[in-house]
Protein backbone atom coordinates (compact mmCIF):
# COMPACT_ATOMS: atom_id res chain seq x y z
CA UNK A 1 0.00 0.00 0.00
CA UNK A 2 0.92 3.32 -0.61
CA UNK A 3 2.38 5.80 2.26
CA UNK A 4 0.99 8.80 2.86
CA UNK A 5 1.20 11.47 5.39
CA UNK A 6 0.63 10.94 9.20
CA UNK A 7 -2.16 13.15 10.48
CA UNK A 8 -1.97 14.42 13.57
CA UNK A 9 -4.35 16.29 16.10
CA UNK A 10 -7.61 16.18 14.09
CA UNK A 11 -10.63 17.84 16.19
CA UNK A 12 -14.53 17.04 15.84
CA UNK A 13 -14.72 19.18 12.88
CA UNK A 14 -11.98 17.95 11.20
CA UNK A 15 -12.78 14.37 11.73
CA UNK A 16 -16.23 14.83 10.27
CA UNK A 17 -14.58 15.50 6.89
CA UNK A 18 -13.26 11.98 6.76
CA UNK A 19 -16.33 10.14 8.04
CA UNK A 20 -20.18 10.60 7.37
CA UNK A 21 -21.00 9.88 11.59
CA UNK A 22 -23.05 13.15 12.82
CA UNK A 23 -24.02 13.95 16.51
CA UNK A 24 -25.71 11.64 18.23
CA UNK A 25 -24.09 9.11 16.78
CA UNK A 26 -20.13 10.97 16.76
CA UNK A 27 -18.49 10.08 19.21
CA UNK A 28 -14.72 10.86 19.31
CA UNK A 29 -13.05 13.91 20.99
CA UNK A 30 -9.65 14.20 19.37
CA UNK A 31 -7.37 11.67 17.27
CA UNK A 32 -4.42 12.30 18.35
CA UNK A 33 -2.45 10.44 15.04
CA UNK A 34 -3.68 8.96 12.20
CA UNK A 35 -1.84 7.22 9.78
CA UNK A 36 -3.37 6.21 6.53
CA UNK A 37 -3.58 2.66 5.69
CA UNK A 38 -2.51 1.36 8.97
CA UNK A 39 -3.18 2.72 12.10
CA UNK A 40 -5.13 5.56 14.19
CA UNK A 41 -4.95 6.67 18.06
CA UNK A 42 -7.62 8.66 19.31
CA UNK A 43 -10.10 9.31 22.48
CA UNK A 44 -13.44 10.02 23.75
CA UNK A 45 -14.18 11.59 27.09
CA UNK A 46 -17.27 10.71 28.47
CA UNK A 47 -19.41 13.08 30.72
CA UNK A 48 -22.80 13.24 32.32
CA UNK A 49 -24.52 15.52 29.36
CA UNK A 50 -24.07 12.54 27.06
CA UNK A 51 -27.92 11.43 25.48
CA UNK A 52 -27.59 8.22 27.00
CA UNK A 53 -26.52 8.62 30.93
CA UNK A 54 -29.72 9.39 32.03
CA UNK A 55 -31.12 6.17 30.16
CA UNK A 56 -28.81 3.80 31.02
CA UNK A 57 -29.25 3.75 33.81
CA UNK A 58 -30.93 6.33 35.53
CA UNK A 59 -29.82 5.05 38.87
CA UNK A 60 -26.13 3.85 37.90
CA UNK A 61 -25.06 5.91 34.42
CA UNK A 62 -22.83 3.22 32.34
CA UNK A 63 -21.71 3.55 28.24
CA UNK A 64 -24.01 0.96 27.05
CA UNK A 65 -21.85 -1.56 24.82
CA UNK A 66 -23.21 -0.28 21.27
CA UNK A 67 -21.68 3.17 22.03
CA UNK A 68 -17.99 1.37 22.89
CA UNK A 69 -18.25 -0.74 19.34
CA UNK A 70 -19.23 2.77 17.93
CA UNK A 71 -17.01 4.77 19.28
CA UNK A 72 -14.09 1.93 18.68
CA UNK A 73 -15.09 1.58 15.47
CA UNK A 74 -15.35 5.49 14.55
CA UNK A 75 -11.40 5.25 15.30
CA UNK A 76 -10.84 2.57 13.65
CA UNK A 77 -12.50 4.07 10.42
CA UNK A 78 -9.60 7.05 10.41
CA UNK A 79 -7.14 3.99 9.78
CA UNK A 80 -8.82 4.11 5.89
CA UNK A 81 -10.70 6.95 5.22
CA UNK A 82 -7.94 9.17 6.00
CA UNK A 83 -6.79 7.33 2.69
CA UNK A 84 -7.01 10.76 0.08
CA UNK A 85 -9.50 8.35 -2.32
CA UNK A 86 -12.04 7.30 0.76
CA UNK A 87 -12.07 10.99 2.36
CA UNK A 88 -15.57 11.21 3.31
CA UNK A 89 -17.09 8.09 2.00
CA UNK A 90 -20.02 6.47 3.79
CA UNK A 91 -18.42 3.64 5.76
CA UNK A 92 -21.06 -0.14 6.55
CA UNK A 93 -20.16 -2.44 9.52
CA UNK A 94 -19.99 -5.86 8.17
CA UNK A 95 -18.44 -7.91 11.02
CA UNK A 96 -17.73 -7.51 14.76
CA UNK A 97 -16.80 -9.27 17.36
CA UNK A 98 -16.57 -7.16 20.79
CA UNK A 99 -15.55 -7.93 24.45
CA UNK A 100 -16.37 -5.36 27.35
CA UNK A 101 -13.91 -5.80 30.57
CA UNK A 102 -15.00 -2.51 32.60
CA UNK A 103 -17.97 -0.34 33.01
CA UNK A 104 -17.09 3.30 31.74
CA UNK A 105 -18.77 5.98 33.79
CA UNK A 106 -19.13 9.81 33.10
CA UNK A 107 -15.92 11.20 33.91
CA UNK A 108 -14.08 8.52 32.11
CA UNK A 109 -11.70 9.02 29.05
CA UNK A 110 -11.59 5.80 26.94
CA UNK A 111 -8.96 6.15 24.94
CA UNK A 112 -8.61 4.08 21.73
CA UNK A 113 -6.33 1.94 19.29
CA UNK A 114 -6.80 1.03 15.98
CA UNK A 115 -4.83 -1.14 13.73
CA UNK A 116 -6.13 -1.99 10.07
CA UNK A 117 -4.96 -5.50 9.08
CA UNK A 118 -6.05 -4.99 5.49
CA UNK A 119 -7.65 -3.18 3.36
CA UNK A 120 -8.14 -3.85 -0.37
CA UNK A 121 -11.47 -3.04 -3.17
CA UNK A 122 -12.86 -0.98 -0.21
CA UNK A 123 -12.94 -3.81 2.45
CA UNK A 124 -11.48 -2.94 5.46
CA UNK A 125 -10.34 -5.83 8.15
CA UNK A 126 -9.14 -4.38 11.66
CA UNK A 127 -9.11 -4.28 15.63
CA UNK A 128 -9.77 -1.42 18.04
CA UNK A 129 -8.34 -1.56 21.74
CA UNK A 130 -10.21 0.95 24.19
CA UNK A 131 -8.28 1.56 27.42
CA UNK A 132 -8.88 3.63 30.76
CA UNK A 133 -5.78 4.90 32.55
CA UNK A 134 -3.67 2.42 30.28
CA UNK A 135 -6.09 -0.40 31.22
CA UNK A 136 -7.61 -2.75 28.76
CA UNK A 137 -11.20 -1.73 29.06
CA UNK A 138 -13.27 -2.74 25.96
CA UNK A 139 -12.12 -4.24 22.38
CA UNK A 140 -13.72 -5.29 19.10
CA UNK A 141 -12.30 -6.58 15.67
CA UNK A 142 -14.29 -5.08 12.80
CA UNK A 143 -14.98 -5.65 9.25
CA UNK A 144 -16.43 -2.47 7.54
CA UNK A 145 -17.05 -1.55 4.03
CA UNK A 146 -16.89 1.59 2.02
CA UNK A 147 -19.89 0.19 -0.25
CA UNK A 148 -19.62 2.53 -2.90
CA UNK A 149 -16.40 1.19 -3.94
CA UNK A 150 -16.76 -2.76 -2.85
CA UNK A 151 -20.29 -2.67 -4.63
CA UNK A 152 -18.67 -1.81 -7.89
CA UNK A 153 -16.63 -5.21 -8.16
CA UNK A 154 -19.55 -7.25 -7.11
CA UNK A 155 -20.24 -9.39 -9.57
CA UNK A 156 -23.69 -7.94 -11.51
CA UNK A 157 -27.11 -10.23 -11.15
CA UNK A 158 -27.88 -12.45 -14.27
CA UNK B 1 -0.70 -28.89 -5.12
CA UNK B 2 -2.18 -28.53 -8.92
CA UNK B 3 -3.45 -25.69 -9.89
CA UNK B 4 -6.59 -26.99 -9.99
CA UNK B 5 -6.20 -28.18 -6.24
CA UNK B 6 -5.04 -24.63 -5.28
CA UNK B 7 -8.04 -23.03 -7.50
CA UNK B 8 -10.63 -25.34 -5.34
CA UNK B 9 -9.09 -24.69 -2.31
CA UNK B 10 -9.42 -21.17 -2.75
CA UNK B 11 -13.42 -21.64 -2.64
CA UNK B 12 -13.38 -23.83 0.18
CA UNK B 13 -11.39 -21.97 2.58
CA UNK B 14 -13.34 -18.97 1.79
CA UNK B 15 -16.65 -20.42 1.60
CA UNK B 16 -16.13 -23.52 4.66
CA UNK B 17 -17.13 -26.27 1.81
CA UNK B 18 -16.25 -29.78 0.54
CA UNK B 19 -14.41 -29.89 -2.80
CA UNK B 20 -17.80 -31.37 -4.23
CA UNK B 21 -19.54 -28.60 -3.39
CA UNK B 22 -17.73 -26.48 -5.87
CA UNK B 23 -18.50 -27.46 -9.13
CA UNK B 24 -21.20 -25.59 -10.75
CA UNK B 25 -21.06 -22.85 -7.92
CA UNK B 26 -22.02 -19.43 -8.95
CA UNK B 27 -22.12 -15.71 -6.91
CA UNK B 28 -25.08 -15.84 -4.25
CA UNK B 29 -26.16 -20.13 -4.47
CA UNK B 30 -24.46 -19.96 -0.77
CA UNK B 31 -24.79 -17.79 2.00
CA UNK B 32 -21.14 -17.23 2.13
CA UNK B 33 -20.56 -15.92 -1.35
CA UNK B 34 -22.11 -12.56 -0.82
CA UNK B 35 -20.54 -9.24 -1.68
CA UNK B 36 -18.29 -9.84 1.71
CA UNK B 37 -17.75 -13.42 0.53
CA UNK B 38 -16.53 -12.40 -2.96
CA UNK B 39 -13.84 -10.21 -1.70
CA UNK B 40 -12.45 -12.80 0.27
CA UNK B 41 -12.57 -15.44 -2.61
CA UNK B 42 -10.98 -12.26 -5.20
CA UNK B 43 -7.87 -12.29 -2.29
CA UNK B 44 -7.59 -15.94 -1.89
CA UNK B 45 -7.15 -16.86 -5.46
CA UNK B 46 -4.80 -13.96 -5.60
CA UNK B 47 -2.55 -15.26 -2.98
CA UNK B 48 -3.07 -18.80 -4.00
CA UNK B 49 -1.42 -17.72 -7.59
CA UNK B 50 0.34 -14.48 -6.95
CA UNK B 51 -1.71 -12.60 -9.38
CA UNK B 52 -3.61 -9.49 -9.17
CA UNK B 53 -6.67 -9.79 -10.85
CA UNK B 54 -8.40 -6.71 -12.89
CA UNK B 55 -11.34 -4.73 -11.67
CA UNK B 56 -13.61 -5.94 -14.91
CA UNK B 57 -12.44 -10.23 -14.33
CA UNK B 58 -13.48 -9.57 -10.70
CA UNK B 59 -16.86 -8.45 -11.12
CA UNK B 60 -17.12 -11.05 -14.07
CA UNK B 61 -15.76 -14.20 -11.70
CA UNK B 62 -19.42 -15.20 -11.10
CA UNK B 63 -19.03 -18.72 -11.21
CA UNK B 64 -16.27 -21.65 -10.38
CA UNK B 65 -16.25 -21.90 -13.56
CA UNK B 66 -15.83 -18.64 -14.93
CA UNK B 67 -12.93 -18.10 -12.57
CA UNK B 68 -11.48 -21.17 -14.29
CA UNK B 69 -11.71 -19.35 -17.64
CA UNK B 70 -10.57 -15.94 -16.37
CA UNK B 71 -7.43 -17.71 -14.68
CA UNK B 72 -6.12 -18.49 -18.36
CA UNK B 73 -5.73 -14.66 -19.02
CA UNK B 74 -3.12 -14.75 -16.08
CA UNK B 75 -1.68 -17.83 -17.68
CA UNK B 76 -3.12 -20.37 -15.19
CA UNK B 77 -3.88 -23.24 -16.42
CA UNK B 78 -6.00 -26.26 -14.94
Amino acid sequence: MAEYQTLTNLGPIEIQQYQQNRFPCFFIDLIEEAVPGKSARGYKNFTYNEWFFPAHFEDEPNVPGFVQIETMAQVFLMTFLTIPENKGKKAAAVTSKAQFKKKIVPGDKLEIKAELYSYSRGLARGKSVGYLNGEVTCSVELTVAIPDIMNSFIPKAD
Amino acid sequence: MSNLEKYIEAFTTTFDIKPEQTSGLKYQDIEAWDSVGHMGLVAAIEDAFEIMLDADDIVDLSSFEKGQEILKKYNVEM
